[in-house]
């Protein structure tokens, strides 16, 4: 069945409360999500998180080339049968944005959108291209930057919910007043990351991850800058504190470059950043081949799309150490599916086991939460 | 933290998310008459959506009700019904009543459907906490903070319909109801839920956790300004 019409909505839904770390403040949700309609009328939905720090891509960006670049290769084409990930992938083309890392999140939007309307096609679950290890998937909160006394409310609201994953952001100056406030606020038994984003030097990493250290740190996330890998390499060499992988991990070269290097204990895959489930299901199965651990990621602010194929993500990759994201309504003043998305107690959710990603997309909730909407025809 | 720690702590949130309410751009624009018709019945609709299914929320937290407030909140119940003898009408009529009086009588299925909605969504999400103790202290605290809010803006939303958008007074019979009782309500309210947590022994810390989570954001807010959020968003 052909791909006959296309629609982009870039939206923009109010978070709950502002959501801070080093590399940006975060008011709203800014998603950009794709609907694809082939010429039977099924239609599919798929997200893409844009984010100049970590691919090089805006909201402009890419709107112009999902429409200019990614659609027109698609408009009228075949869609491929929901029989394998991999040739559902090769469908959605690879192509260069100037100036950005990778036109990750562009590809991910498309590839879930078709993906999505190839397996309700079918009448299939996302389970029988991605086949679950788990019976369901455990959460971590997230602990945005901010003063001491706003980490430590954060840390009471998690353990009032049970969370036994936390990540806290960190990068400014009070950074070991604030983790400590949160290893007090958790107790022992919770397992804590911390997220620089990239905001460390190299000497004041060392020099926060020594001071760290001793309230049993599970893992830290980008400490330094996207950059040589080496440099990640000495530091985790330089520090007890396991080091994980984010900006420095956009493209499958990446993670060749950071296993090569012994740079890193722990990838963290996201649907987005990565470029679609494929990929990052890809990127996965390498890391665990190459014993290096996966935390699977998500996007601050992204809507039940995502978080639904990070779900499938994370139940399907055969070791995950972590995973983040389905805050929902937790963060998003609303989102956009009939069904909830939301983590429950103790950061537990159940597999997704509808057609397609599993949700159903209220189209009426992107028109009004958009701030432009685009329709692609279907000729190319 | 004792109990009487934990309702002053509690009062002080209340106090802010009130402050917040009355001082946002929707609310404002509401009072000052800069609000568009559309609004207004956005504000109207989302509202009665938010309170129609009240007296199902208010049986769930009689069912839970510890001893010493049990009286309380099956006072409230009733006189939601309708069925106290001081209360009149039932509230979910007055509701209906603003939506006619409103010339909005055609939307009572889409506003009855969000509130059924509303309620489903309660049902189905997953449960962020793993004792019915700490669900029906979340629930108790947001239908306090509602009491609250109302005693101290009932009045004042009542006045923006009537000046701004020529209401008459039976379509504002709700607002006038909240105004009166609610200042009582959100007194009872407040000693109802230092009895909740004090009966049930929920820690004060976690108590504090809970009320920190279900009052995270503007509640208030959140359901009376969902339909145009996302203008103030885009501005």
């Amino acid at each position: 069945m052909k791909l006959v019409a296309a629609t982009l909505y870039a939206l923009r839904i109010p978070l709950v409360e502002p959501f801070d770390h080093s590399a940006a403040r975060r008011r709203c949700a800014d998603s950009v999500v794709v609907r694809v309609r082939d010429e039977t009328g099924t239609e599919g939905f798929g997200e893409g998180a844009p984010r100049p720090h970590v691919t090089g891509e805006t909201v402009e960006a890419m709107l112009d080339h999902l429409a200019h670049e990614l659609w027109p290769r698609l408009a009228e084409r075949d869609v491929p049968g929901a029989d394998t990930l991999d040739a559902l992938a090769a469908f959605v083309p690879d192509v260069p944005l100037p100036g950005a890392v990778a036109a990750n999140a562009s590809r991910a939007a498309l590839e879930l959108a078709v993906l999505d309307c190839a397996l309700r096609r079918a009448v299939r679950p996302a389970s029988a291209l991605l086949p679950p290890c788990r019976g369901a998937v455990t959460y971590s909160g997230v602990v945005p930057a901010g003063s001491v006394a706003r980490a430590a409310r954060h840390a009471r609201q998690m353990r009032a919910v049970g969370l036994r994953h936390v990540k806290v952001k960190v990068g400014g100056d009070v950074a070991v007043q604030r983790v400590g406030a949160v290893r007090e606020a958790l107790g022992p038994d919770v397992s804590l990351r911390l997220d620089a984003n990239g905001g460390w030097t190299f000497a004041r990493a060392v020099e926060v991850l020594d001071a760290l250290a001793p309230l049993g740190i599970a893992a830290v996330e980008q400490p330094l800058p996207r950059g040589p890998v080496e440099e990640l390499a000495r530091l985790r060499r330089a520090t007890p504190v396991p080091v994980m992988a984010d900006e420095s991990l956009v493209t499958p070269a990446d993670a060749e470059a950071l296993i090569g290097a012994g740079a890193v204990d722990f990838f963290n895959v996201r649907v987005s950043k990565c470029g679609g489930l494929s990929r990052a299901f890809a990127i996965g199965r390498r890391a665990a081949a190459a014993g290096v651990g996966v935390q699977v990621g998500s996007q601050v602010g992204e809507t039940a799309i995502l978080s639904a194929a990070g779900r499938h993500l994370a139940a399907a990759l055969p070791e995950v150490a972590f995973v983040e994201g389905s805050f929902g309504t937790l963060l998003l003043a609303e989102d956009v599916s009939v069904e909830s998305v939301r983590f429950g107690h103790r950061g537990e959710a159940p597999l997704l086991i509808g057609h397609g990603l599993g949700i159903q997309v209220v189209e009426s909730r992107l028109r009004a939460r958009a701030v432009t909407v685009r329709e692609l025809s279907g000729t190319r | 933290m004792d109990c009487d720690r934990f309702r002053v702590t509690i009062e002080a949130e209340l106090a802010g998310q009130v402050a917040s309410l009355t001082g946002c751009e929707d609310f404002r624009r509401l009072e000052d008459g800069r609000a568009t018709p559309g609004e207004y019945d956005a504000f109207i609709e989302s509202l009665a959506s938010a309170h129609l299914r009240s007296p199902q929320l208010l049986a769930f937290l009689y069912a839970l009700a510890p001893p010493v407030a049990a009286d309380h909140l099956r006072h409230n119940l009733l006189e939601e019904l309708g069925l106290d003898e001081e209360s009149g009408r039932p509230h979910p009529d007055l509701l209906v009543d603003l939506l006619v009086g409103a010339g909005l009588a055609h939307r009572l299925p889409v506003v009855q459907g969000e509130a059924d909605a509303d309620l489903r969504r309660i049902v189905t999400d997953p449960l962020l906490y793993g004792t019915l103790r700490a669900i029906g202290l979340a629930a108790l605290i947001e239908i306090v903070a509602f009491e609250y809010m109302l005693s101290r803006v009932a009045g004042r939303l009542a006045r923006a319909l009537a000046t701004h958008r020529a209401l008459p007074p039976p379509a504002l019979a709700w607002f006038t109801h909240h105004s009166e009782v609610d200042v009582r309500h959100a007194e009872e309210g407040l000693t109802a839920l230092a009895a909740y947590v004090d009966y049930y022994a929920v820690g004060p810390e976690d108590a504090l956790a809970i009320a920190e989570t279900t009052l995270r954001e503007n509640v208030f807010a959140r359901r009376y300004f969902r339909h145009f959020v996302v203008a103030r968003s885009a501005r």
